[in-house]
């Protein structure tokens, strides 16, 4: 990656030709070197500014307080005190971090998973589908995607409420004895629940960005595949997949890093009565420990721990981006 | 292909914003004063003085009536400041103080739970009133709530208003099912236990409405078995909610959740009025205003509601949890002398004498002989002879903000072992005072 990113020699415009034909007007040949050498870094200034002002010194100031002991006091204006990595120690000690760990793993590759799949296949449909129910569909697809995550949740809460919620009259008047059957606070239907909002919110994204992949492989390609004989799980597999995979493999460590950091959803639904302690994901947990409990430095080290582990999970798909590259 | 390096840098970005989200937009002026009553600050400003004045209060304890009163009368002593009301919700007011206070636009004055403001007083999060104690009330102020305002023996917190919790019920249900008002804590099971089965006809009736996460009211059945929440000695505290009392005082919440209850265990007592309004609730535990607030929803139930202070097992006034809340000025506002103006204001026995009237205890002594009249002040006034704390700590905020105790009803009412429910909650309570 570290090459990678960078422009390679070759591309640097306005490199002087060896015939000498500079005018004479110009500036000498190590000015012009130097300045043209500079100016793309110059432009990148603003964006730089912009990062480290927005970005970079919160950032900072995250891996400070990860090795402080800071609390309400320091909160306040009282010196914090460095503590070291004494913070990450107790985060690695504790038998309670593996199990958040365990449980925001599962949910990531549950939700990841689903919504990949799910997505896929609206993105096909979206190609199939007449010109009406195209639009409608998207139409749909659109307002689930626009909707911010608190207003969804919120309404899916309100759908699974134990006693005014449509689900628990809809299956009582089925026959199930659903009467104040409370959804989240038993942990599993709790991440059920979860489950199918962050699915439903991250479906659009996937689909639109599919399909607009799918659009860019030509007609003819398909068509010669299917006067050729292949049917249409082979098309798909054949033609279709390979011109979408690099988008795929984009999207998939897209949604590792959304569904890994997923907050809103889960806290939302631990207000409306979930067990706190035992639906705690990282996101929630950090901050519990941070905001809620008052602990901002170990709260900062979770963060922290959070960042290096979605790295990882998307440093594969990082690589494989680059040895598609390669080849 | 250069779309794939974009999208490099695109992830590994997306990934520094997620680090970025996690941090703490804070505070870059960390040279501020401590907070220190210097008098100057508190002074009255001139009349024509032009602010805005933010203004915290939760819930709907302090009615609406009472709010434009004050501001009407403020706009009086000082007819170009704004004064602002924003109510808050009680759930997760802990968090929003811990960032509110310490913003550049913080509120001027702010509410707190009596259980809940020592941890700011602690931090320096509120401007320093000692030097105004006494002008404020001093001995005849409410002592425990007192003591809820003050830490390391400075004064930080007004006491506002102080209520016990009463049990409200009915009295056409209770004459139909032919019951007296009980006078023992068993007395007063059986008398929901028999509500709950001669109302089945009703859809969704509890007996007595106790929903998982109203954990003041669970209080009072650990502290009427002996049981406690923690004991402190020598600085140091020992969880006591697993103990054998506090768990067979969490046995009766749990019978009654399940034999007198269709209350959710994932809900709080927020919302009970719609379900008492709906004829869905035959008694509930709540505060001493909620019989007002039931017949202000509801005016048809008036003449059918009754008040109570909860029987303990001996025949006595069982002990009861003494909310309250105190006031306090952000170290941070920009409007020190206003604000304490206006706090002089609700401190004033006019505003005090109305919070009586709305069935709450006002915040000094000598204006305890208003809260006659109505009934559920009555029942309060006797519940809180018998009123008890949570555990004194500065951190105990934590316990709160962390849901521990609701989560523990959560479980309860969900039917989960008592005793493990408790020693989950135990355990963590422990932590947090202990750390």
């Amino acid at each position: 990656m570290t090459t990678g990113v960078l422009p390679e020699e070759g591309m640097v415009p306005g490199e002087p030709t060896p015939s000498g034909s500079t005018p004479a007007s110009r500036p000498g040949r190590g000015g012009l070197l130097g300045r043209v050498k500079a100016l793309p870094y110059a432009l990148t200034i603003p964006a730089l500014v912009a990062l480290a002002a927005g970005l970079g010194w919160p950032l900072v100031r995250l891996v400070i307080m990860s090795t402080q002991d800071y609390g309400l006091r320091q909160q306040f204006g009282a010196p914090a005190p460095n503590v070291g990595l004494d913070n990450f120690t107790e985060i690695f000690g504790d038998s309670y971090f593996w199990e958040v760990l365990r449980r925001s793993l599962v949910f990531c590759f549950l939700a990841v998973t689903l919504t990949m799949v799910a997505g896929t296949a609206v993105a096909v449909l979206l190609g199939k589908l007449g010109r009406v129910m195209r639009t409608a569909l998207s139409v749909s697809l659109l307002l689930a995607w626009a909707t911010p995550a608190l207003t969804a949740t919120v309404v899916w809460q309100w759908i699974f409420d134990s006693r005014f919620g449509v689900v628990n009259w809809a299956l009582t008047k089925l026959g199930f004895d659903y009467e104040g059957h409370s959804w989240v606070s038993e942990p599993l239907s709790f991440f059920f629940v979860a489950l199918l909002i962050v699915v439903w919110m991250g479906i659009p994204f996937i689909a639109f960005t599919l399909h607009a992949a799918m659009t860019q492989i030509p007609d003819e390609v398909m068509e010669a595949a299917a006067i050729d004989g292949a049917s249409s799980w082979q098309r798909f597999r054949d033609v279709t997949w390979p011109g979408i995979k690099p988008i795929f493999v984009v999207l998939l460590a897209l949604s590792t890093m959304w569904d890994l950091r997923v907050f809103t959803q889960i806290y939302v639904l631990q207000q409306a009565g979930g067990v706190t302690r035992d639906t705690n994901l990282l996101g929630t947990w950090a901050y519990r420990t941070g905001v809620g409990s008052q602990q901002f430095g170990k709260g900062a080290a979770i963060a922290l721990v959070m960042v290096g582990l979605a790295l990882l999970l998307t440093l594969f798909h990082i690589r494989q981006m680059f040895k598609q590259e390669e080849i | 292909m250069k779309f794939k390096k974009l999208a490099a840098l695109g992830l590994v970005s997306s990934l520094l914003f997620a680090a970025a989200a996690c941090g703490d937009d804070d505070d870059s002026d960390s040279t501020k004063g401590d907070g220190d009553s210097s008098s100057d600050a508190l002074a009255a400003p001139a009349k024509d003085t032009k602010a805005t004045l933010r203004v915290w209060l939760n819930g709907p304890d302090t009615p609406q009536d009472m709010r434009d009163w004050a501001i009407a009368e403020f706009k009086k002593q000082y007819p170009n400041v704004t004064v602002k009301i924003e109510e808050q919700e009680w759930d997760g007011l802990v968090p929003r103080l811990t960032t509110a206070l310490d913003s550049a636009d913080t509120p001027d004055i702010v509410e707190m739970g009596n259980t809940q403001a020592q941890e700011f007083e602690a931090a320096g999060a509120l401007t320093d009133l000692s030097s105004k104690l006494d002008e404020l009330g001093g001995d005849d102020l409410l002592e425990s709530l007192k003591e809820a305002g003050s830490y390391n023996e400075q004064f930080y917190g007004l006491p506002l208003y102080a209520g016990a919790r009463v049990v409200t019920y009915r009295t056409d249900l209770f004459e139909k099912s032919k019951l007296e008002v009980p006078t023992t804590l068993d007395e007063f099971v059986e008398a929901g236990k028999k509500l709950q089965k001669d109302n089945a006809s009703t859809p969704n009736f509890s007996g007595i409405y106790f929903p998982g996460r109203n954990w003041q009211a669970m209080l009072s059945f650990i502290w009427d078995a002996g049981g406690d929440i923690a004991t402190q000695s020598d600085g140091e505290w020992t969880g006591t909610l697993a103990d054998k009392e506090s768990v067979d005082g969490l046995t009766t919440v749990q019978d009654i959740m399940k034999n007198a209850n269709k209350a959710p265990a994932d809900s709080d007592d927020r919302n009970d009025y719609i379900d008492f309004c709906a004829n869905e609730v035959g008694m509930l535990m709540g505060p001493g205003w909620k019989q007002g607030q039931i017949e202000e929803e509801c005016p048809a139930l008036k003449g059918k509601l009754g008040v109570f202070p909860l029987p303990g097992s001996d025949g006595d006034v069982a002990p009861s949890f003494l909310g309250g809340s105190v006031l306090g000025l952000s170290a941070k506002g920009k409007n020190q002398g206003l604000a304490y103006q206006f706090l002089k204001l609700i401190n004033g026995d006019e505003f005090q004498t109305q919070y009586a009237e709305n069935s709450l205890i006002p915040n000094k002594k000598s204006l305890l002989d208003k809260v006659a009249g109505s009934p559920g002040a009555l029942a309060q006034a006797e519940a809180a002879e018998n009123s008890r704390f949570t555990p004194s700590s500065e951190f105990w905020a934590q316990v709160e903000g962390d849901n521990i105790l609701q989560d523990m009803g959560t479980q309860i009412g969900n039917g989960d072992d008592v005793e493990k429910a408790a020693s989950t909650a135990n355990d963590a309570i422990v932590e947090i005072l202990n750390q």
